[in-house]
């Protein structure tokens, strides 16, 4: 489109370009701001042992992105190249607009992180710990230890040694110190390790009441599906150091594989006349068709199986879990 | 956050990991044996009728020292901070640097504000202080030692120059240490870096035997406090700077692996 100034009057014009100019503004920033994380083709060797081969991440501002994978597939790996930790073998990782660089530089004060298993120095209390990841932090303000300590209900802990807390609580320290200085970005490797029932619940609602309150992104590891299930918007899938597959919640109840459920009074007979139909298994005497034919038309299904002479006793169309298509896809 | 800022917070932290510990307890403990063990020999020195009584003791501490004297008791502070100082300082070295990979919070230091080099700067700091502390520590021990026991020689300009000895023994000492906190970074953890310090003892020593000591690095600090015999017979210029070359190396090669290696 082009605007000439003769054609519309001085005045038109000029808000005619101010607009043009805030549009492209807003989408260069619009494109600008989009991810969180951002990786290309990252790669990284150990010798003969390729643990990741270009990873393509893309983690929205804001949004709670779940990383899932087998031990050993890439999962840490990916967390310590996101965080400056390893020097990548290819590719280019953005954290926040920002490039890591070769010597850990990254925007650090805007990122939290729990690589691994949590850490903390087993001589200093609980506020010792926090007192000294908040100076190396640059907050001068001694009360976000308190309040960190609050929100992880450790406050009660306080002078307690590192050293002697229960693994739940060293989690919970672990989670206080990322949360520190209330990142725009929460990077956690196996967040809820080591923490009861009720520990798991508080973080995900913490977590999640981050995500949607604050905005803050939230990429984190984990092999607990049902975690992964319940908190992420997205899911990444890696194994064997490739990410195999990426999917957001809409696209995950599409994914996830529908079949349908015979039950019979001669499996032998009904397997042999649905052999046409693609996916057929028996499962705990039931048969299991894959096939979207199928699944689409059960009541097709019905028909041949009446006029074969075996009327179904059951007939459903059940849904993989999440469990289930990651194996699938892991095997 | 300005790079004074982010060095004083780093140091903070250092101090605060030093003072929670039992190491400083425990390092001041063994480093006061050498002052101890210096008086008692002057003790046994002393009386040579009694030594007599004492055995194998009194002879042993005849080998050692010689006679019951200030410049005697001084050599022997000097040399304990040359060969001790080599031993202890580098345990402390390594408990600072390899704690780190131990306690498994090395990674917690990597992605901060406060960047890597700080930190490390801070490390270095805060050994070098508490070594040289020790070293002021066990000299001081030694004048209160030395004075209950009452030995002769003593002169203000032997008190200087003894006071230098000391100095220039844990300067020496300290210098070398990066090296041990390279070996500590780089091996993650305390095993490797005390190998590597009763390698460069035994070294030393050897080289010295051999007549290279005031070249080899690891000697020179064991010779300059006297241990070989005099110091202006047996060191060079080149001695000392080549001591300074090592320590600039293994600096270099600390902040360098801190800031570039894979942090598996």
């Amino acid at each position: 489109m082009s605007l000439h100034r003769e054609d519309l009057g001085e005045s038109a014009y000029e808000e005619s370009m101010n607009v043009m100019m805030i549009s492209s503004r807003c989408i260069s920033l619009e494109k600008k701001m989009s991810y969180a994380i951002e990786t290309t083709n990252l790669s990284k060797n150990y010798g003969e042992v390729q643990a990741l081969n270009k990873v393509n991440l893309r983690v929205k501002r804001g949004e709670i992105y779940g990383f899932l994978g087998l031990n050993g597939a890439g999962k840490t790996t990916t967390i310590r190249a996101l965080l400056g930790m390893i020097r990548p073998g290819g590719g280019n990782i953005k954290v926040l607009d920002q490039v890591i660089g070769p010597h850990g530089s990254g925007p650090w004060d805007r990122v939290g992180h729990l690589v691994e298993s949590p850490a903390a120095y087993p001589d200093l209390s609980v506020r010792e710990n926090l007192d000294v990841a908040r100076r190396l932090h640059g907050i001068k303000n001694q009360k976000v230890v308190d309040k960190v300590m609050d929100k992880l209900s450790i406050a009660s802990y306080v002078d307690r040694k590192a050293g002697t807390l229960s693994s739940g609580n060293f989690q919970r320290l672990g989670l206080a110190r990322a949360l520190l200085h209330n990142p725009e970005l929460l990077i956690l490797d196996e967040p809820t390790n080591g923490l009861d029932p009720a520990g798991i619940v508080e973080i995900r609602e913490l977590l999640t009441s981050l995500a949607r309150k604050n905005g803050t992104t939230v990429f984190m590891s984990s092999h607990i599906l049902s975690e992964v299930d319940l908190l992420a918007d997205r899911i990444g899938i890696i194994h064997k150091g490739e990410l195999i597959e990426e999917l957001d919640a809409a696209r995950l109840e599409e994914l996830r594989a529908k079949q349908l459920m015979i039950g019979t009074r001669d499996l032998e007979k009904a397997c042999k006349v649905l052999v046409d139909y693609e996916g057929l298994s028996t499962q705990d005497g039931r048969i299991a068709i894959k096939d979207p034919r199928a699944v689409e038309t059960p009541e097709m299904i019905a028909t041949i199986l009446v006029n074969a002479g075996i009327p179904p006793t059951h007939l459903a169309i059940e849904q993989e879990n999440l469990e289930e298509h990651f194996l699938r896809l892991t095997k | 956050m300005s790079i004074m800022e982010n060095f004083s917070s780093a140091f903070w932290a250092e101090t605060l990991k030093m003072r929670r510990s039992k190491v400083p307890f425990f390092t001041a403990l063994g480093f006061s044996i050498a002052p101890l063990v210096g008086g008692l020999f002057m003790i046994i020195l002393k009386d040579p009728e009694a030594a007599k009584s004492m055995g194998l003791i009194s002879t042993k501490a005849q080998l050692l020292a010689g006679v019951a004297d200030w410049p005697t008791f001084f050599n022997i502070l000097s040399q304990a901070v040359a060969v001790g100082g080599a031993i202890l300082f580098a345990i402390i070295t390594a408990w600072v640097f390899g704690r780190e990979f131990s306690d498994r919070t090395a990674k917690e230091l990597l992605a901060l504000p406060t960047s890597r080099e700080t930190i490390i700067s801070a490390k270095f700091i805060v050994i070098a202080l508490w070594t040289l502390a020790l070293s002021l520590f066990i000299f001081v021990l030694g004048l209160g030692v030395g004075s209950l026991v009452d030995i002769p020689g003593w002169s203000t300009a032997l008190l200087q120059s003894a006071f230098v000895d000391v100095l220039g023994s844990a300067i020496l000492t300290i210098a070398l240490l990066p090296f041990v906190a390279f070996i500590a970074s780089a091996g993650r953890g305390f095993l490797p870096p005390f190998g590597w310090t009763i390698l460069t003892v035994a070294l030393a020593q050897i080289a010295v035997i051999t007549g290279w000591g005031d070249w080899f690095p690891w000697s020179v600090p064991a010779m300059f406090s006297g241990a070989a015999g005099p110091r202006v017979d047996l060191l060079g210029l080149h001695s000392y700077i080549i001591v300074f070359i090592a320590c600039g190396i293994s600096l270099a090669a600390t902040y360098y692996w801190w800031s570039s290696a894979d942090q598996a």
